[in-house]
């Protein structure tokens, strides 16, 4: 590989000190410790479709990785599968250590928090101002009142949103949301950050915004796993790019230019 | 734990007054349905007063032989007072059941016979009033076995037409009560559900972002029942404000009804109180169900 390895650094020092408990070694030559480990996955909807047919993915920490696939290819149920959302029909999907599908219901939210999920919609709740969006998710996972505020200054001065902090969704851009959810996803300083078509309802100069501001968050240490359709970002980037098609993984590399299939 | 309460009631204030239309429309179902609640828990009530009442009405009367003593009226008085089923004896002499009938004479305005007669024709009787109707046969046998006793009136047709009444009215009384707290239940938690449907978004995202059940579940539960109690304190209000024409007018109406307003209230009371928080608790708890970790 020819990533260059950035230091694992933690976004936000009270969780320091968090090591995963086993599935550190990745195979082959990388030493690198694996935050998502999928090892033949299946998963058949209760219809019977396959949405997913022996998955075996490595995403070691510190990765960006791009998912790419036609809609229906399986990247939807793959990111369910990651928050655990559903259960692999058949294999195993490990997350930061936890085999996610002998997780204790009482432990998932636990996962979840290692887990920042941005979606294409922004997901934000309008009736709340971008400082209460971002600390909602703190406040509804416990976290002591004290800690929230710094936490959520910190984050949205990292997406560059301290000025329109006090603000609405509604008052904001489409970009602007989007830095909102990302602030969001990164407020619990998660393993990996879930990035479902970030950029599917913004315009081509807001995507690219996005797109670097992922990348700068990568470089800080965050696993990044982002889905996306647009095949010259994947190019012109030349990052490992994963692609599916009908729940298959037909080519795993860094740098492969993504085409369209059909 | 005092954090995460506080937490949780802090969202569910916060929670009822972001989405104040729904809430209030809750609220205001809710209200309705405690009122009606209520309103037949009332009615009911009522209802079993009146079958009490006409239900001690019901006498059995044993005409008593010429020439019974003091002694011996006394005596069968006794024997009768320790039954059980009887709530009542009351002794109406030869000379009482002259003066009544020449009462009952002149009330109808007819003409007075009775300085026509040589002697009193009427018997000295015994006027045994029961506790339950059901029970007229046990009196009547206990009677009939008494040696001064003459002869028994035979009520047993209109003491079982008014048991089989009164058993038909409290059993329909008591099914309609189940029926409409049946109802209460499905509209009151419908409604909750559409309050909770209306944050599906929130709930996803709380969902979403790791958090544990009791921190999604907690503040819709407590919002249940602050709609609940809000229902059930504006029920109380208006029943309040009713109860003082409502029962003049009542006790005008059955004037002679033993109805005992003060434990009615304390009853209706518990019972607003109760289905009105339990109801919003049972209505949150059971829509936010749907949105838990499967």
């Amino acid at each position: 590989m020819t990533l260059t390895r950035p230091t694992p650094r933690r976004l936000l020092p009270w969780r320091n000190g968090h090591e995963p408990a086993s599935d550190g070694a990745l195979d082959g030559h990388d030493t690198r410790r694996a935050v998502l480990v999928l090892n033949d996955v299946t998963k058949t909807y209760p219809n019977g479709r396959d949405a997913l047919k022996d998955v075996d993915l490595v995403v070691p920490e510190g990765d960006f990785v791009f998912l790419v696939g036609a809609s229906g290819a399986g990247k939807s149920t793959l990111m369910k599968l990651l928050i655990r959302d559903e259960l692999a029909t058949r294999g195993t999907v490990t997350l930061d250590g936890d085999a996610l599908a002998r997780l204790p219901r009482r432990k998932v939210p636990h996962v979840r928090r290692k887990v920042g999920i941005v979606f294409q919609d922004f997901k934000l709740l309008p009736k709340k101002t971008v400082r209460e969006n971002v600390a909602f998710a703190l406040e509804v996972t416990g976290t002591p009142r004290r800690k929230i505020r710094p936490a959520v200054d910190r984050v949205l001065a990292l997406v560059g949103l301290t000025g329109q902090a006090d603000q609405y969704p509604h008052q904001l851009s489409g970009g602007e949301q989007q830095r909102t959810a990302i602030a969001r996803a990164l407020v619990h300083d998660p393993r990996i950050v879930i990035a479902d078509e970030p950029t599917g309802n913004l315009d081509p100069l807001i995507s690219w915004e996005i797109l670097q501001l992922l990348l700068r968050i990568n470089e800080l240490g965050v696993t990044v796993l982002m889905a996306t359709h647009d095949a010259d970002v994947v190019t012109a980037l030349r990052r490992r790019g994963v692609a599916l098609e009908d729940g298959h993984v037909i080519r795993d590399e860094v740098g492969g230019g993504y085409h369209r299939a059909g | 734990m005092i954090g995460f309460l506080l937490f949780s009631i802090t969202r569910a204030w916060q929670g009822f007054w972001r989405n104040a239309a729904m809430s209030l429309a809750a609220t205001a179902t809710m209200t309705l349905m405690l009122m009606l609640l209520a309103g037949f828990w009332i009615i009911q009530a009522g209802l079993l007063a009146s079958i009490q009442f006409v239900e001690e009405r019901v006498e059995v009367v044993a005409d008593l032989v010429d020439g019974t003593t003091t002694a011996q009226v006394s005596g069968i008085t006794f024997r009768l007072r320790e039954m059980p089923e009887v709530r009542d004896v009351v002794y109406v002499s030869k000379e009482e059941a002259l003066a009544r009938y020449r009462e009952q004479r002149e009330a109808q305005g007819e003409e007075d016979l009775t300085p026509y007669l040589d002697s009193n024709p009427l018997p000295a009787s015994l006027e045994v009033s029961l506790r339950r109707a059901n029970d007229y046969a046990a009196v009547t046998e206990a009677l009939t076995l008494e040696p001064q006793v003459e002869k028994v009136k035979n009520i047993a047709d209109t003491a079982e037409r008014l048991v089989t009444l009164t058993n038909v009215l409290s059993t329909a009384g008591v099914a309609l009560l189940l029926v409409i707290g049946a109802i209460v239940l499905f509209i009151v938690i419908n409604t909750i559900r559409l309050a909770v449907l209306g944050r599906a978004e929130e709930i996803e995202v709380m969902r979403l972002v790791g958090a544990s059940d009791a921190f999604i579940r907690w503040p819709f539960v407590f919002e249940g029942a602050m709609v609940g109690l809000a229902g059930a304190v504006i029920t109380l209000a208006v029943l309040l404000a009713a109860a003082d024409p409502l029962s003049r007018f009542l006790f005008q109406f059955f004037e002679i009804l033993p109805i005992h307003v003060g434990s009615i209230s304390r009853d209706v009371t518990l019972l607003v109180v109760g289905a009105g928080s339990g109801l919003g608790v049972l209505g949150a708890w059971v829509s936010v169900r749907t949105y838990l970790i499967r």
